[in-house]
């Protein structure tokens, strides 16, 4: 044979001897999760536990299905716009429910659930009024910060004084350091322009804090907590929208004056949850807004060698309003076109028990429990108690961030906002381009 | 002396356009404690455990499993895509059928974005129980490589002087048997490397991989994240690295071995002249 | 001739219309009515005739003509200098692989890597604290640039996809060059034509058919680029890296405008048959 024919021969081969056509599984409940990470882990335990109880049979018992967190939701969208019933439970988040409920079906919590989770947690996963998911997993933001760096500063008189020198020039008022658990939006902004070698030369780190300006809706809910601690929010009781505030304008405003002023790193506006993290790990940052989800890694000395042991984390800075925290649920809820509904629906029963919810969080899953719930593993999982403390206090959701659009409206956002940040067009522009989407998407 | 330069230039090109799969190969010798404290080139202390991580298969995770779909997927949607546009290529050039419109109009399909073909193909694939098959991922790898596959043929059956097959019709040979027997032996370099081209193409396929399949046909585009994605969004930079590398192995192989029998036939060409 | 053998060309045609028939006439059909249609993910089944809104809101829409002002100078300005470095390399190497292949089997490499896993590693490599460019230029030099920022980020992903891509250019070009004859070569050497007069009188032209197809190719290619971009940037600080092909899938996907994501497609389609029927004949024209 030629090789070129030789070649075409074996690749044919192949293709038979692979096989072209996969035979189809029979899945009992099969869930569809969110996958790697500890929510993976977290429900691998808890499924394995609900399979071992006697009273499951054999044809209701749990399957689950990971598939991969690139493209998860347009994924999952295809998925349920088309009617697929390769899985019976699917993974919900508080922002995407309103896109999502009109192809999954209410479900019924167990009795105990309303104790167990308490009405603001059960709320992330309702929509129009309706409970269409178990939460599992409750994601908020933390300042993290370099304990060492803010002692060394807290206990030094010239730095002090250079402190205040340098508020005075950027924030026009000599502030002094203060502890990071009394830190207004203010003090967290002082301290990020002290510790920036581009404003302060002595700096022990390049930059005082990493801020995430990616174009992605992640970041503004990221950033959201600024403007809201200044009592802003998406509309007010009445339905109107109340972007264009002066509380949305500071908390954007903060934004812009750390970018300019150099105390982010100057690829910032690519930054996402991974670059953040990076940038912070290597020692080169004092403090940042990020997600919980981030607790593990920035404080585990082995992890991150030369932040581990000195990193600490508080809720955001406040206010002049309110001390505030994003928060949003992930959960499990029922697709409409499940082959197996009966059995789904028992699973979530369970799952929304005082023992599941147990198990979950013991595997390394983080749900946000009432403290009477959480003290049961406050031992093996304090970081749960603190998350608990700061949903409870702090905890936000926008008003209309449940909504059907609230993915397209944070996506709006993202692309005006960072439209600011990078100096293409000014702070009017921006908010007056929001709030004409805002008013398309909430009709 | 012009030689030395002519190496110092490769040496250069090779450089700068292999530099991300240098530092791909490098990180992915790194644990996650040394990529986020040393982010140069030299390893201090290597280590397999990203590669342990890929290749072990669990009840989820099955590099092996993806492999052999992207390589049943790209295989077929690679000759497929040859065996029809071979003969439509030779009647566009020859023929001039279909020069002016059925010519612009699958070139055309390249150029649209195929995601808004991701719905009905979707609808389509579940009507007919071809979700999550590699037949059915093969199928629209077949499309996607036809536009870059119907190029290359053209351009080069354009190439071939008329005479030849002006010779063989005198012969009394049919048409069809001129493009078996004279014109496709004569174009065989640009076929296999319009296979190459559609190979990686399907191989490095994503939205369609994503969007069809859900476990059994997966292909590796698709499975690579499953192995890297951090809790939260983050990425564990060392496993991506390494599933990369195992990933765009195959390829590479294959690139490698199809371009000597390449140059073999373009060599043996010469030689007959 | 042409209508006596008519029937022949198209049995030889038939195959790849049917298959495309097939397989895309029903996508296609779907999406043409999706684009009249008041649609949205709830009702893809039931879409509501609304006659050409969607055309309207697209084209009215200031971010479909600055995407599509974003592909057409990606597009542009990757093919040109892809052509031209893989056109340079192809003719000047081409000694060094009369006797071996693995150079060439070295420049290939970077074909070999899903488009999206390159653009993830490039956020690793630019990366001012963990990747090695930044780290070098800061140990080398004290300063590296913002490779991403609102000013740089256009010519960062520029070089992104030359560098992944010239190997395309370059292995056409090495193709088309190995094919010349070595006669004509002979002949011209004979002429007194060497080196650089050769090369432009007698390879060039030879070479000009697949010099117009591969600028095509990776024109088109860079003009609806996506994975690497959207990986790298998303959209871009203000949408200022939305290509087309971002613009669409983020109308589908994330606005859930399915309407306006197909009408769009629907314009690009009709608008890139016009140039290329517009090439076509142009280049019929010349040819007689």
């Amino acid at each position: 044979m030629k090789p070129a024919t030789r070649f075409t021969a074996a690749l044919a081969g192949s293709v038979f001897a692979a096989g072209l056509w996969a035979g189809a599984a029979n899945a009992e409940v099969t869930v569809l999760g969110w996958p790697g990470g500890p929510e993976e882990t977290a429900l691998r335990a808890a499924a394995d536990a609900y399979n071992a109880k006697d009273d499951v049979s054999e044809e209701n018992k749990v399957e689950l299905l990971f598939f991969n967190r690139d493209g998860f939701w347009d994924k999952l969208q295809a998925d349920l716009a088309a009617g697929s019933d390769a899985f019976d439970l699917n993974l919900l988040a508080t922002y995407s429910i309103g896109r999502y409920a009109p192809f999954m079906e209410p479900v019924e919590l167990s009795d105990g659930a309303q104790a167990l989770y308490g009405d603001a947690v059960l709320s992330t996963m309702q929509f129009d009024g309706k409970q269409y998911g178990v939460p599992t997993d409750l994601s908020l933001h933390f300042m993290y910060y370099r304990k060492d760096l803010i002692d060394a500063l807290m206990s030094d008189d010239d730095a002090k004084a250079r402190y205040a020198e340098i508020s005075k020039e950027h924030l026009g008022t000599a502030l002094e350091p203060k502890n990071p658990d009394d830190w207004t939006w203010d003090d967290y902004a002082a301290t990020a322009l002290y510790f920036t070698k581009a404003v302060n030369p002595d700096s022990p780190t390049r930059y005082g804090t990493v801020l995430q300006m990616k174009n992605l809706l992640f970041n503004i809910m990221v950033w959201q907590s600024t403007a809201r601690s200044y009592g802003g929010d998406w509309m007010d009781a009445d339905g109107k929208i109340t972007v264009d505030s002066e509380a949305f304008r500071k908390g954007l405003e903060l934004y812009k004056t750390l970018y300019d002023a150099g105390a982010t790193p100057r690829d910032s506006l690519s930054y996402e949850f991974a670059e953040a993290n990076a940038a912070y790990a290597a020692g080169q940052v004092a403090a940042m807004v990020q997600w919980n989800a981030a607790a593990a890694d920035l404080t585990d000395a082995e992890k991150s060698p030369a932040v581990g042991e000195v990193t600490a984390t508080i809720a955001p800075p406040t206010g002049p309003e309110a001390r505030a925290t994003h928060i949003h649920g992930l959960g499990l809820g029922l697709n409409k076109s499940a082959e197996n509904k009966e059995g789904a629906k028992a699973f979530l029963k369970w799952l929304s028990t005082e023992e599941a919810a147990l198990i979950y969080a013991r595997a390394g899953g983080a749900p946000a429990l009432s403290a009477e719930a959480v003290s049961e593993v406050a031992e093996e999982r304090p970081d749960l108690v603190q998350l608990g403390e700061y949903a409870g206090a702090y905890g936000y959701v926008m008003n209309g961030g449940a909504s059907a659009n609230a993915l397209a409206i944070y996506e709006l956002q993202a692309k005006e906002f960072t439209g600011y940040w990078s100096g293409q067009q000014d702070l009017d522009t921006a908010l007056a381009n929001v709030e004409k989407g805002m008013a398309d998407l909430l009709k | 002396m012009l030689n030395a330069i002519r190496w110092a230039v490769f040496a250069l090109a090779a450089l700068a356009m292999n530099f991300p799969l240098i530092v791909t190969l490098v990180t992915s010798f790194k644990s996650a404690r040394e990529i986020s404290t040393n982010p140069g080139l030299w390893i201090n202390a290597p280590t397999l455990e990203n590669y342990a991580t890929v290749l072990t298969v669990s009840d989820r995770l099955n590099i092996f499993l993806y492999l052999a779909n992207s390589f049943a997927v790209a295989a077929m949607g690679t000759l497929l895509a040859v065996a029809l546009a071979l003969p439509a290529a030779y009647a566009i050039v020859r023929g001039r059928f279909g020069e002016k419109t059925l010519l612009p109009l699958i070139v055309n399909l390249r150029a649209v974005p195929l995601v808004i073909f991701a719905i009905p193909i979707y609808m389509m694939f579940q009507f007919l129980g071809l979700l999550d098959t590699r037949f059915g991922l093969g199928l629209v790898m077949t499309i996607v490589n036809i536009p870059l596959v119907l190029i290359i043929l053209v351009n080069a059956i354009s190439d071939v002087p008329f005479e030849i097959d002006e010779a063989a019709m005198i012969d009394g040979v049919s048409r069809t048997g001129i493009l078996f027997k004279i014109v496709g032996p004569v174009c065989r370099p640009a076929i296999v490397t319009s296979m190459i081209f559609g190979f990686i193409t399907a191989w490095n396929e994503f939205l369609f991989g994503l969007m069809l399949t859900t476990s059994k046909a997966v292909p590796v585009t698709v499975g690579a994240s499953f192995f890297f994605a951090a809790s939260g969004g983050g990425v564990q930079w060392g496993v991506a690295a390494a599933v990369m590398m195992v990933g765009a192995l195959p390829p590479m192989l294959l690139g490698l071995f199809m371009y000597r029998k390449i140059s073999g036939t373009m060599m043996a060409g010469a030689v007959k002249g | 001739m042409q209508t006596t053998h008519r029937l022949e060309w198209t049995l030889l045609a038939t195959p790849l219309m049917a298959f495309l028939l097939v397989c895309l006439g029903f996508p296609a059909i779907v999406n043409l009515i999706y684009s009249v249609s008041d649609i949205s993910f709830e009702t893809l089944r039931s879409p509501e005739l609304s006659g050409f809104g969607n055309f309207a809101a697209v084209l009215t829409d200031s971010g479909f003509w600055l995407a599509n002002w974003f592909s057409l100078r990606f597009g542009l300005l990757t093919a040109i200098l892809e052509c031209l470095i893989g056109l340079g390399l192809a003719v000047f190497l081409a000694p060094l692989f009369k006797e071996r292949s693995w150079p060439i089997a070295i420049l290939m490499l970077p074909l070999m890597v899903a488009p999206a896993l390159m653009g993830l590693m490039y956020r690793l490599v630019l990366h001012e604290f963990a990747g090695p460019v930044p780290h070098y230029l800061w140990a080398w030099f004290g300063n590296s640039p913002a490779f991403l920022g609102p000013n740089s980020a256009f010519w960062t992903l520029i070089v992104v996809e030359t560098l992944q891509w010239t190997p395309f250019a370059f292995l056409l070009f090495h193709m088309a060059y190995q094919a010349i004859p070595e006669e004509l070569r002979e002949a011209a050497s004979i002429d007194g034509a060497t080196g650089f007069a050769r090369f432009w009188r007698i390879e060039l032209p030879l070479m000009l058919p697949t010099l117009a197809a591969a600028l095509l190719i990776r024109f088109i290619d860079g003009f609806r680029v996506f994975d690497n971009v959207y990986v790298l940037t998303g959209s871009g600080a203000g949408g200022s890296t939305t290509s087309l092909s971002i613009y669409i899938y983020e109308a589908f996907f994330k606005q859930a405008a399915i309407g306006k994501a197909v009408a769009a497609s629907v314009i690009l389609f009709a608008a890139s048959f016009a140039v290329l029927y517009g090439l076509n004949r142009l280049a019929r024209r010349r040819r007689r």
